[in-house]
């Protein structure tokens, strides 16, 4: 016989109630582990997804909007820019890669993205590490077929106003190249492969818009021929579908609309734009060339430039402040559970006196008596927050599939983080303080009194 | 000292316990001038109910102080030594068997005679607390809890319980108190023959004049002021 077994011996007795404040202790502790892993591990992956993209490039709008829509597939792309945009920043002796992305469509949900060989071959995702291919090839591309899907995109923007105007459309001076004629073929992410089941060889037909939609237009003329799967990345780029860009622009709602060409001669643009993207992706040749080309694409009026790391970090300083609140609200769950132990303790002391007393009598002494109440106390706290703790790596497991679903990346749900054993730490003192009262009652218990008979 | 002193086992000497009334009146409860037991003695200490036996009873378990006076037990002055002193000087020189039996009811018959073993320093194992329940005759009960056991068979937990350190003193507040004239005659006769065999001295509280039938040695609690 000992302390210990005394204590146990009083929590079974009373095991509802033991049960209920370990569970709330739990409660506390699990939500609590939870924000904590789901912060730390949403913002290393969210940090770690911006390493290799040192800037991107594109429409004047929300610079996060445009780092979440080109780093990470989310969120809507905010407008286009110009292809000359893009050869101008590929040219330019500062950049030593850039890479087109062109967005606008979705199968089943996972964003098709229009871009380049240069993504396969040059892109590294993070420092040294390039997307590679599991099986098959990465799609052919050609400068010159992207050119003349341009073109075909800007004619068809043409018909189209001509019919809204309801003017008679002119027949093309000489024969357009039929998509038929050009190869459209996608690389999928491994995940793509995993949830949608398909394989290399296999044709997918893509619907309009980034999100799925029951009213979207299906491009059923022409379907896509899976040639690539992408290894597993752990980023974004699990979840994306890559095509040649020019395949993109093939796309019947994929016109290429120009401002109305300007009466006066000496107004019209004897370079015009050839085609949009919506954008584009740096690299720099070195880091002293950041913030003066930041600067320059930002002077202008029809783009912008945002560096994913600077801009996750803001959205993270403003999360942050959500995740305090979450962090003190399941604090505040563990001062409920705190009190709600000492409550339940002192609801018992009544029939607890009696035993007290015997004990006294029987030779304990009141210090025994003040650690046995609590011992309990903290005994509860510890087994609760013991099971808080598996609860919200549990939790965080559970929800993995559903994040793995949506972002394409998992938390390490079972890292256990420093801050847990300070969890455990503050359980103990919560418990300690939770006991203390009903302790301090039992210390006091009158045992002469207790010990009289009841009836 | 006197050599009768030396060899008794409990002497009271001009004990005084009072208590304050409600209204401020000071009640005197226990006034005694004088009082031995000697050892392997078998004494009924009488008096009616309110007369302040069981008071006496927690003032030789020094479970509460007097106002003044000496109680010494072995030759210790229990008044003398510190709370936690008295707590284990208790746990290890006496025996307290309670009306009311008193047992902890989360707890097997013999995890009960182990408790009263926890907190003596010579707490003699499970051998003991196992042949002691199979001396009382609940060898076959030893893991029931209290409310599988007869209240006869709850007593004689208790009794064991009291008996399991060997304690010098073995004090008995009204044994029979709860329980039927037959079950009361039996516990009392095992007490008894407990006490006598392993030779502790034994100090029962009753107001029942069967129990008192059946100690040589009665003594009046108003004869002792």
């Amino acid at each position: 016989m000992n302390l210990f077994k005394i204590v146990v011996k009083n929590m079974r007795q009373r095991a509802l109630a033991t049960w209920l404040t370990g569970t709330s202790v739990a409660l506390g502790v699990a939500l609590a582990v939870a924000i904590l892993l789901i912060k730390q591990g949403v913002q290393q992956r969210f940090e770690q997804g911006t390493l290799g993209y040192e800037m991107v490039v594109g429409a004047k709008g929300s610079p996060l909007q445009l780092v979440l829509n080109t780093v990470y597939n989310l969120d809507i792309s905010p407008g286009n820019i110009s292809w000359k945009l893009f050869e101008q920043l590929r040219d330019d002796k500062r950049v030593k890669l850039a890479v087109p992305f062109s967005v606008g469509d979705n199968y089943h949900g996972f964003r098709i993205v229009g871009t380049t060989d240069s993504f396969f071959k040059e892109f590294e995702f993070e420092p040294g590490r390039k997307p590679e291919l599991a099986e098959g090839r990465v799609f052919n591309f050609s400068e010159a077929a992207l050119k003349s899907a341009f073109q075909e995109a800007e004619r068809r923007a043409r018909e189209r106003e001509a019919k809204e105007l309801g003017e008679e459309v002119k027949p093309a001076a000489e024969p357009q190249p039929q998509p038929k004629d050009r190869p459209f073929e996608a690389v999928i992410g491994s995940t793509v492969a995993s949830e949608t089941g398909l394989k290399i060889g296999q044709t997918f037909i893509a619907a309009h818009g980034v999100q799925p939609s029951a009213e979207a237009k299906e491009h059923t003329e022409n379907p896509w021929t899976v040639v690539g799967v992408l290894a597993p990345t752990h980023t974004a780029c699990d979840r994306g579908i890559y095509i040649n860009l020019d395949s993109f622009y093939h796309i019947e709602g994929h016109e290429i609309r120009r401002p109305t060409a300007p009466e006066k001669p000496e107004e019209k643009d004897n370079d015009p734009d050839p085609g949009q993207v919506s954008s584009i992706v740096l690299k720099l040749r070195s880091p002293i060339h950041a913030f003066p080309l930041y600067r320059e694409i930002n002077d202008r009026q029809d783009a912008m430039a945002a560096f994913p790391a600077a801009e996750i970090r803001k959205l993270f300083d403003i999360v942050g402040n959500i995740d305090r609140l979450l962090l003190a609200q399941a604090i505040l769950i563990l001062i409920v559970a705190g009190v709600a132990i000492a409550v339940s303790i002192y609801n018992s002391m009544s029939e607890r006196r009696r035993e007290i007393a015997i004990l006294r009598a029987l030779g304990a002494r009141r210090a025994t008596i003040f650690s046995i109440v609590l011992l309990e106390a903290v005994t509860i706290c510890l087994i609760g927050s013991a099971a808080g703790l598996a609860g919200g790596h549990l939790v965080v497991a559970a929800s993995n599939g559903f994040l793995y679903k949506a972002s394409g990346f998992v938390i390490p749900a079972f890292h256990i983080q420093a801050v847990e054993w300070y969890i455990l730490a503050v359980a103990v003192v919560l418990g300690a303080l939770s006991g203390l009262g009903p302790a301090l009652g039992a210390y006091r218990t009158d045992v002469a009194r207790n010990l009289a008979p009841t009836s | 000292m006197p050599d009768v002193m030396d060899k008794s086992v409990l002497e009271l000497h001009g004990v005084r316990k009072s208590y304050r009334e409600d209204d401020g009146a000071v009640l005197d409860v226990i006034q005694i001038g004088r009082f031995t037991v000697g050892p392997g003695e078998q004494v009924a200490l009488v008096g009616e109910s309110g007369s302040g036996k069981s008071t006496l009873l927690n003032l030789i378990a020094g479970i509460l102080l007097p106002d003044r006076g000496e109680i010494l037990l072995n030759g210790t002055d229990v008044t003398k030594l510190a709370e936690a002193a008295r707590d284990r000087f208790r746990a290890a020189n006496i025996g307290y068997v309670f009306q009311s039996f008193n047992l902890l009811q989360g707890f097997t018959a013999l995890e009960n005679v182990l408790l009263g073993q926890m907190f003596a320093s010579h707490g003699s194992g499970l051998e003991r607390a196992t042949k002691l329940l199979e001396t009382v005759g609940l060898g076959k009960r030893l893991h029931h809890k209290p409310r599988a056991l007869s209240v006869g068979e709850q007593q004689r937990v208790a009794i064991a319980r009291a008996l399991v350190n060997e304690p010098s003193l073995v004090l008995a507040d009204e044994p029979t108190g709860s329980l039927d004239a037959k079950n009361g005659g039996v516990v009392l006769q095992l007490l008894r023959r407990i006490c006598a065999e392993n030779k502790h001295t034994l100090l029962v509280v009753t107001h029942d004049p069967k129990v008192q039938e059946q100690f040589e040695k009665v003594v009046r609690l108003e004869e002792l002021s």
